[in-house]
């Protein structure tokens, strides 16, 4: 009977076919390694998002006099299993933030974003922005001290353009209208509030819906990338591909699993990073906290901002990072894909992956004037390594031409 | 996998891991101050019975400056109103206590806004005499601590110089002084933490479906590896 029912519909809908196209005669390159997951597991994260957030939405209130309530009382105390849908929305945050940022030094460890890929790169840098935005919107929803200070320290970093050395004027009237756009006003209160929350719980997760459909529609018509940085011809190379399914789904459902674990460990038994304590405090406008750091993920930035003695320079270069990032694939215009074969590229990956770490963790420490001088130095190598790419590129063309045009 | 292979493998998992380990579990750059909390002392902030004569304690000792309205515990002088009870009914929710299978109310969560209208000359009685209001403690022991809270209560000025919140317990008089004090910051967390049944149940369920995805995953592992012979494909 369900037999029939299936087929019936099957005749009308032809998902079959659609499945056997789609999944067992898509072919995919043999030697994907372990870091292809990422970008699955920012697919499960963002579903995870996505079911936690609805829940939390039917019991979240998006007024000042109750928001810090409705998330601490209503939600983690009142609502039966509130508080394992606010912890995996906590933990997910976090966690899809990491989850994405391995999946962008996977890409430019492998050169994923070279022709025929700049679509993906670029529109994953779309998403990588939407989703930073998407975080830092969600902060403020539950009303805490550093919900609220967080927020105050951020949509004032465009205020920093008014440092500008010329044009003045100019510079601080652009600043001063971003901060208060950011805003809805000169100070944080219920308008600010009511356009993060509907920014954070419609706008951007639908925006950031259509963009990883796009995505992934780019991913598949330009194939994934491989280790081994060459365009694998499935026609005559059959033996170098596999079908998608069972081949890789398999794979990576195992590894979403045991992703999945990790994930499960934090939500009930370690929320202490992704709930920090200070955010148990309501919102004070009138007590400044000691310390105030944004997330961090955005500590990375944060650190290239304060640690260079000019705040509007400050501001230029953590913007400028953000954009050499999205050029890409234009920088790094070498026929040679993947660190795997490209020694000095290698090289100057691993300085960009330390140099980014080291700024985050520097982020996280007292703003002595050792920190700020490391924090420019490190700042230093990061713009060494996207300065580097168009001078290695320069010298593979050279290697490549050499060898006849063989890579 | 070649050596080489091996090499790159370790020391970009290693990284990633210590990257993570310092940004989410513990931070050895970042300053954090820690309090002193005696061994017996712990014992008692985390015992059920003490969290209970600690809610008599903090009605008699703090309920005249401090809230915790998630308890429904309100200021000693707004409870005298005689409209009190009737607004708890109607502007208020029940707050449910499961104890041994019976529901019971354990009072009323009054809104924000509404607390704070009606004890608007109370609270502002007080900030004219402490600078500023009080704040409400529902959620003080997830933000402070257990040691904070055991040192400030004992000492505030010791911990938070300046402050206008009185010592009100003199170990020099009362012997049994930090045993009470204990007893308020074990109220103080009873209104925070679950109660231990929960915790546990909490704590099974963490088990079994962090159990269960490990399973999952090594069965698909296998389930994949078997197939993969057969259409040898491996
Ligand atoms: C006479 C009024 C008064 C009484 C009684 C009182 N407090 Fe306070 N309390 C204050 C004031 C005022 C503050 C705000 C102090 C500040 O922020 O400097 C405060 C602050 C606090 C804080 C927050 C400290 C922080 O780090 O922000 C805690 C915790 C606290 N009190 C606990 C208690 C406990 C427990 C009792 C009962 C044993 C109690 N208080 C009794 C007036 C009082
Ligand atoms: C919502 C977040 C994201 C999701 C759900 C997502 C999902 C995916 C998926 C499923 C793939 C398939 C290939 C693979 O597994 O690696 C992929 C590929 C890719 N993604 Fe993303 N991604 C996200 C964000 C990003 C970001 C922020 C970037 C970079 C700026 C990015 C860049 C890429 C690139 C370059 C590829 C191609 C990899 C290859 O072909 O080898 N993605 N993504």
């Amino acid at each position: 009977m369900l037999r029939k029912i299936v087929d019936w519909v099957d005749e009308r809908a032809k998902v079959r076919e659609l499945y056997k196209a789609q999944m067992v005669e898509y072919k995919v390159p043999k030697n994907l390694t372990f870091p292809y997951v990422f970008g699955v597991l920012a697919l499960i994260t963002f579903a995870l998002q996505i079911v936690s957030g609805i829940v939390l939405i039917m019991y979240y209130k998006p007024v000042i006099a109750h928001a810090f309530d409705s998330a601490n009382y209503t939600i983690m105390k009142e609502i039966d299993f509130g508080w394992l849908f606010r912890h995996i929305h906590a933990a997910g945050a976090n966690f899809f933030l990491a989850i994405v940022y391995l999946h962008m030094f996977t890409g430019i460890y492998y050169n994923a974003y070279k022709k025929p890929r700049e679509l993906v790169w670029i529109v994953g840098w779309v998403i990588y922005f939407v989703l930073l935005v998407t975080a830092l919107t969600g902060y403020l929803l539950p009303w805490g001290q550093l919900s609220y200070w967080g927020t105050v320290v951020t949509t004032e970093i465009p205020a920093s353009l008014a440092d500008a050395p010329i044009l003045k004027g100019f510079f601080g009237a652009i600043g001063e209208t971003i901060s208060v756009w950011m805003k809805g006003g000169y100070k944080l209160e219920d308008l600010a509030l009511g356009r993060f929350f509907g920014l954070h719980v419609i706008f951007l997760p639908l925006v950031l819906l259509g963009l990883v459909g796009i995505h992934l529609f780019l991913v598949r018509a330009a194939g994934i990338s491989n280790p081994e940085g060459y365009e694998i011809d499935k026609k005559s190379e059959p033996d170098k591909v596999v079908p998608f399914h069972p081949y890789v789904t398999l794979k990576e459902g195992a590894y979403a699993m045991w992703y999945l674990a990790i994930f499960f460990f934090f939500v009930f038994f370690y929320m202490s990073h992704f709930l920090p304590a200070d955010n148990f405090e309501p919102a004070d406008p009138l007590k400044t906290p000691p310390h105030i750091a944004p997330e961090w993920y955005l500590l990375g930035f944060y650190e290239v901002f304060r640690s260079i003695p000019s705040k509007f320079w400050g501001f230029v270069a953590f913007n400028l990072i953000l954009l050499l990032l999205l050029l890409l694939p234009f920088l790094d215009f070498s026929p040679i894909k993947s660190a795997r074969r490209r020694p000095l590229f290698f090289v100057m990956f691993i300085v960009f992956l330390i140099s980014s770490m080291a700024l985050t963790i520097l982020g996280t420490m007292a703003p002595t004037p050792t920190n700020a001088k490391l924090g420019m130095f490190f700042t230093a190598l990061v713009f060494l390594f996207f300065l580097s790419l168009p001078v290695i590129s320069f010298l593979e063309w050279g290697w490549y031409k050499a060898r006849g045009g063989q890579t | 996998m070649s050596a080489w292979g091996v090499v790159k493998t370790v020391f970009f998992t290693g990284l990633t891991l210590a990257f993570f380990f310092v940004i989410w579990i513990y931070n050895p750059f970042a300053h954090k101050e820690t309090y002193e909390l005696p061994e017996d002392v712990t014992k008692i902030i985390e015992d059920p019975k003490a969290a209970l004569e600690g809610r008599n304690l903090f009605k008699q000792n703090c309920a005249s400056c401090h809230s915790v309205r998630y308890d429904g515990m309100y200021l000693l002088s707004v409870e005298t109103k005689p409209e009190w009870e009737k607004i708890l009914k109607t502007m208020g929710r029940p707050i449910i206590e499961k104890k041994e299978g019976k529901v019971q109310v354990k009072g009323y969560y009054l809104p924000r806004d509404v607390y704070e209208a009606v004890a608007l000359q109370d609270l502002e009685n007080l900030k004219a005499s402490f600078g500023k209001v009080p704040p409400d403690l529902s959620t003080i022991y997830l933000a402070r601590g257990p040691g904070y809270l055991y040192q400030f209560i004992l000492d505030p000025q010791k911990v938070l110089p300046g402050t206008s919140m009185p010592k009100l317990f003199f170990p020099e008089y009362d012997k049994e002084a930090p045993q009470k004090v204990a007893k308020i910051v074990a109220y103080l967390r009873s209104v925070s933490e679950p109660p231990p049944s929960e915790k546990a149940k909490r704590t099974v369920m963490g088990v079994v479906t962090v159990g269960y995805f490990v399973i999952m995953g090594v069965i698909l592992w296998f389930y994949r590896k078997r197939l993969l012979e057969k259409m040898g494909l491996h």
